[in-house]
């Protein structure tokens, strides 16, 4: 082997050491349960859906081409362009040596050992299949360059910032293939041989003296980024194929959140940087301090202070949904919150405990949370509601109510919470009732996820949908034009889009808006910040109100007592809850003795 | 020369002492969580607390007596609170009650 090829060779191994030492470092830190889902699930089917999602997200980069085209493209094309020289190269080396075997520098540096001079069929293909490759990584590396200078083309609002070692091995990363290129279209003016590509290029006015350094510069390019790779952002393409495989095989998040320990580890170390979380977060642009998620796994990779970052995001759950590499990052956000608040301590002994000596039997249990008794009218129109349909209930929460924990949840005190988990556990369970209606996101989500309850539970505007789909309630068709807020807690939370809307669409008419559904932004006051000013949620809730007020809706309609809280308190069109729409506004009369399918119909029409 | 006695006297708690320092701990909670110097004592925090329904913690009454130098009762008091965020609805000034009382329940001395 030519000695050009040894900075390669030292960068390549020097790479692929760091990695196992430090894979091996984070694989130690798997819990015994873990250890058993990966060793039980390894030669199943689930690796093979691995496979697919990895060549799908982590080479064709799908998810990143539905938010942003030109941004998947380039991901695309440095990432799957690179595999197909590799896959091109393997073929390439395997077809003239008849050794599959052979070493990889062969491979990466086989135009200079075998300029290739027939002109017959397969030779052609073969080059023209290599340089097309170099094409498209090339043509990604041109947008990824012009968007580091101008941002705005690649479409991003905002782009990360960098550090040393990830300037290193970007500068390198960027070096590689126009050397590449160079070094081939060389040997090519000089020796022959080549496709289109080289073709054009060797044409340049090559001296046959700036061959061999075009290949040394070309090999040394490629060994300091493989030597960086491992310490820059670029480990996360090696590090987030193997987290999609840990994610197949069932593997959970370690309980106590270390960097460098289990899932957690793999998972902070698969961001790449892209910055999707900045153009989703509600809260860019607000405050002093940058809280979003790509700088929460910066401090927390760098092992730096990340108590803002933490405690400021409003856990909109935004994010996350658009995070392409699928990095679960509430649940790290709550973690990194129980290892900054571990000294926290709430006592809550007081709580008085329920007696059962009765339990009275209803059709619902209504679960009003602390919020709601700043929303009577919410209230006071579900049970209007409830009696129009003729179902029985119970408002478990009226007199005295106790907080759902999911509050204290989010704060990282999740054991704390548990003395008042039982305490309303205890009260639910004093009645015999078929479902627990709730009118609050917030509860929805601690009692579904986490209260283990022996009834189902609904979201209000759920269960609203359901009486009128079976007919028990319904209302006129009016000409009142509905904007609805999807509250984070059951839009992204929970999928639940469009059990509201239908409800809305009975009444009137539903506008879309340039951000709803998955996309809605957060009211501002969403209870997952701990440290976010109000002067600053306000701004959110301003920006919020922007994108409800367009196209001027008659109503604001959400489902959520905080939400409806905090947008009314800034809108200038009125604020209602769902139920609130059905019973308190003039425009929307009850249809009487009508029955489904008539309601059907006028919706239909 | 001795005082005239009146049959009464000014009880400590309403005597505002400028020369009393803040214990340390108390100034640090200040400082993390600057909004507390805002409390104007309203007290609609209180009036819509969940854990004030069942104990008779008061959040304005933390503060003021924060203010005051007056802590014994401080943390015990705020150790009862749910998170809820309810005040936080409620105070007209903005006050990040939440987290003020996340690192009262946290002080190590009293
Ligand atoms: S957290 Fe996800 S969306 Fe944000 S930069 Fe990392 S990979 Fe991209
Ligand atoms: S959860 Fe919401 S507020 Fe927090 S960083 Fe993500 S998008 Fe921003
Ligand atoms: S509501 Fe706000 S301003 Fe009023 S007493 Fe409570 S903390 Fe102070
Ligand atoms: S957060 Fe605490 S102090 Fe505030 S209303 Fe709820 S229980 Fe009371």
């Amino acid at each position: 082997m030519h000695p050009f090829t040894i900075p390669f060779m030292a960068g390549f191994t020097m790479m692929f050491i760091v990695l196992i030492i430090r894979y091996s470092n984070w694989f130690r830190g798997f819990s015994t349960e873990n250890r058993k889902r990966i060793a039980g699930r390894m030669f199943t089917r689930r690796s093979i859906h691995a496979l697919n999602e990895i060549f799908r997200e982590s080479l064709l980069h799908l998810k990143i081409y539905k938010t942003n085209p030109i941004l998947g493209y380039m991901h695309m094309s440095l990432a799957f362009g690179w595999f197909l020289l590799i896959v091109g190269g393997k073929l390439e080396t395997w077809y003239y040596t008849g050794n599959f075997a052979n070493p990889p520098q062969y491979a990466i540096f086989f135009r200079f050992f075998h300029p290739v001079t027939e002109a017959t069929g397969i030779h052609r293909i073969i080059d023209f299949y290599m340089e097309f490759s170099l094409l498209v990584v090339l043509s990604g590396l041109t947008i990824a360059m012009v968007k580091r200078i101008r941002k705005q083309v690649a479409g991003m609002k905002n782009t990360t910032r960098h550090t040393l070692t990830n300037r290193l091995a970007l500068t390198f990363l960027w070096f590689i293939f126009p050397l590449r290129l160079l070094a081939e279209s060389a040997t090519t003016s000089i020796h022959g041989g080549g496709s289109f590509l080289t073709g054009i290029t060797s044409g340049l006015p090559f001296h046959p003296a700036v061959e061999l350094p075009l290949w040394w510069a070309y090999s040394i390019s490629l060994g300091v980024f493989f030597v960086c790779l491992p310490f820059s952002r670029y480990l996360h393409i090696p590090t987030e194929m193997i987290t999609i495989l840990l994610k197949k095989w069932g593997v959970e998040p370690e309980l106590k959140l270390k960097t460098n320990k289990g899932l957690q580890a793999f998972e902070i170390h698969s961001c790449s940087g892209c910055g999707i979380c900045l153009d989703a977060c509600p809260a860019i642009g607000v405050g002093d301090k940058k809280f979003q998620s790509v700088y929460f796994i910066n401090e927390m990779r760098n092992g730096k202070d990340h108590s803002k970052t933490a405690e400021l995001c409003l856990s909109c759950g935004s994010c996350q949904q658009a995070c392409p590499v699928g990095i679960q990052l509430e649940p790290l956000r709550i973690s990194a919150r129980e290892n900054l608040n571990s000294e926290m301590r709430f006592n809550h002994t007081y709580l008085p405990s329920k007696m059962i000596l009765w339990r009275e039997t209803t059709d619902v249990i209504l679960f009003t949370g602390c919020m709601g008794r700043m929303n009577p009218r919410t209230t006071q129109s579900m049970k209007k509601l409830f009696d129009e349909a003729g179902i029985g209930y119970v408002h478990a929460d009226e007199d005295e109510n106790i907080c759902c924990g999911r509050p204290m949840v989010l704060t990282g005190a999740s054991e704390q919470a548990e003395l008042m988990m039982s305490r309303n556990r205890d009260i639910i369970h004093s009645y015999n009732a078929k479902v627990l209606v709730t009118t609050c996101p917030i509860c929805y989500k601690q009692f579904k996820n986490s209260y283990k309850l022996n009834i189902p539970v609904v979201h209000h505007s759920m269960y609203i949908n359901q009486l009128m789909e079976e007919g028990k309630l319904n209302r006129h068709h009016s000409n009142l034009n509905f904007s609805y807020h999807d509250p984070c807690e059951l839009g992204r939370a929970f999928d639940c889009y469009e059990a509201p809307r239908e409800v809305l669409k009975r009444a009137g008419h539903v506008v879309a808006l340039s951000k709803e559904k998955e996309k809605s932004l957060c009211c501002g006051n969403n209870m997952g910040t701990i440290l976010l000013e109000r002067e600053n949620r306000q701004q959110i809730t301003d920006k919020t109100l922007m994108v409800l007020s367009e196209n001027n809706p008659d109503y604001i309609v959400t489902s959520c007592p905080v939400c409806k809280n905090t947008l009314s308190q800034q809108s200038s069109i009125p604020v209602r809850d769902i139920a609130e729409v059905l019973t308190d506004l003039p425009e929307i009369k009850q249809k009487t003795g009508e029955r489904l399918t008539a309601m059907r119909e006028s919706h239909i029409n | 020369m001795s005082r005239i006695s009146f049959g009464y006297s000014v009880s400590e708690g309403k005597v505002i002492n400028l020369d009393q320092q803040k214990p340390a701990w108390l100034e640090k909670i200040f400082e993390l969580e600057p909004s507390l110097h805002r409390c104007i004592s309203c007290g609609n925090c209180a009036a819509v607390c969940t854990a004030g329904h069942f104990t008779g913690m008061k959040f304005y009454r933390i503060c003021l007596n924060a203010f005051r130098g007056q802590t014994s009762d401080l943390k015990n008091d705020a150790k009862a609170c749910m998170l809820c965020g309810k005040c936080q609805f409620a105070c007209p000034r903005g006050v990040n009650i939440r987290h003020a009382i996340m690192l009262m329940t946290q002080i190590q001395k009293p």
